[in-house]
């Protein structure tokens, strides 16, 4: 009687370990995928439907004749079209190695505001809303992308003479970059590629030298 | 005398019980609207390769023909709508896009096979959207390209858009290298008359925001 009674108690902790396990191995399956990081859907349509994101070339034009340091301009291009021209300081992030780990991390410094730059804007807004997805803040588009640069900063047309005071303000503003762009050129030699001071989100793992 | 002594089912009641619990709560665990049904890789390589467009000439037929199998949306604001858009076109403000019933009203037409058509004013407006909406799984979502300004320009002999590449996104327009290249010094000092950009002085920003 006392050993029915043993045998009963065993085959019902050895059933619970085993639903227990089951149970554990479940959860495994919970998470399925091995993605990086991702925001929720509805927040990124939340972000995507404002047009805050959206920079223009002579608001670009101004940081980088200011050498605003926090400016640091990624060009999802291909890498040919990228070395035919490029804007001064910008860096090449061809869409198809957006993902790379080196290149995620030009993304997220804190500080710094990423502009994408398409030859206009629209590859340049996709790669935009694929690391939005993944949650980095800080991420802009230059809207016409190089298209509009090269008819606002590199050949900028004068306003009518009835436009408004502002756009004569614009025109001055772009002559005097354009010259900035074009004949301050002469002066680098060769126009040869300067080295770009980059900054990456350092790896976290690295203890951080406390003061 | 341990308890289990008394009953040996006991064990097993609670287990049950137990278990019965956690299926009811994965069971009635509330499922949220919209889930990515692609992953970044193949969102990037979807994007690589992407056919979902919508050509300015191909309005034409669907302006003419209304089939059932698709839906276009205009996703500009309600006022703006109103004052022109493309004729059969519903609109569905870019704003109102995040409401459960807007998207509960594509999930449905997902299910039903029909062509989703989305344009803004112009293409960008819209490529967020179209993006966003692939990457949640809406294959059926075609993005008009040029958007309403195209449209709008061309509608009164859209075919003769065919032949047209000004719509095609994503090309230089220009030779950049040649058009910003160094102007041999003499554009330097010419133009005095333009004064010259005034550097590291902040500034409210009155500069007017180019046409582009």
């Amino acid at each position: 009687m006392r050993i029915d009674n043993l045998n009963d108690m065993n085959r019902n902790y050895i059933f619970l370990t085993i639903v227990m396990l089951v149970l554990a191995a479940g959860t495994l399956f919970l998470t399925t995928s091995d993605e990086p990081k991702q925001i929720a859907p509805e927040e990124l349509l939340q972000e995507i439907i404002q047009p805050s994101r959206y920079v223009t070339t002579d608001q670009v034009a101004k940081m980088i004749i200011q050498g605003d340091p926090s400016l640091l301009m990624v060009d999802v291009r291909p890498e040919g079209e990228f070395e035919e021209y490029a804007l001064p300081g910008s860096v090449n992030v061809p869409l198809e190695n957006l993902l790379d780990e080196e290149n995620l991390s030009y993304f997220g410094v804190p500080g710094v505001k990423v502009v994408f730059v398409s030859n206009d804007d629209i590859r340049a807004d996709q790669t935009w809303v694929l690391t939005k997805r993944l949650g980095y803040k800080g991420t802009y588009v230059l809207k016409g992308g190089i298209n509009c640069w090269m008819q606002t900063i590199i050949d900028p047309l004068p306003p009518n003479e009835d436009a408004p005071k502002s756009e004569f303000e614009a025109y001055a503003f772009r002559r005097g970059a354009q010259i900035y762009f074009t004949g301050a050129a002469t002066l680098a030699p060769d126009g040869e590629n300067v080295q770009v001071q980059v900054r990456r989100r350092e790896k976290t793992n690295v203890a951080a030298g406390g003061c | 005398m341990h308890i289990h002594e008394i009953n040996p089912w006991r064990t097993l009641i609670a287990v049950a019980i137990f278990v019965v619990i956690l299926l009811i709560g994965f069971l009635t665990m509330p499922k949220p609207l919209l889930n990515y049904e692609k992953s970044m890789n193949e969102s990037v390589d979807a994007l690589l390769m992407s056919e979902d467009y919508v050509y300015p000439w191909e309005l034409e037929e669907i302006i003419a023909d209304k089939p059932d199998s698709i839906v276009i949306f205009d996703i500009r604001d309600n006022f703006v709508f109103g004052q022109g858009h493309i004729p059969g076109a519903e609109n569905l403000s870019a704003n109102t896009l995040t409401f459960p019933e807007n998207i509960e009203r594509l999930k449905a037409l997902k299910e039903m096979g029909t062509t989703i058509i989305l344009y803004g004013e112009d293409e960008l407006q819209a490529n967020g959207p179209w993006l966003f909406f692939h990457q949640v799984g809406f294959d059926n979502m075609k993005l008009l390209l040029g958007g309403y300004k195209y449209y709008n320009e061309h509608k009164d002999d859209l075919y003769s858009t065919m032949d047209d590449d000004a719509y095609y996104s994503g090309f230089p327009k220009f030779d950049y290298a040649d058009m910003a290249a160094p102007k041999e010094g003499s554009e330097l000092f010419s133009d005095s008359e333009n004064k010259p950009v005034e550097v590291r002085r902040r500034k409210k920003s009155n500069i007017a925001a180019g046409g582009c």
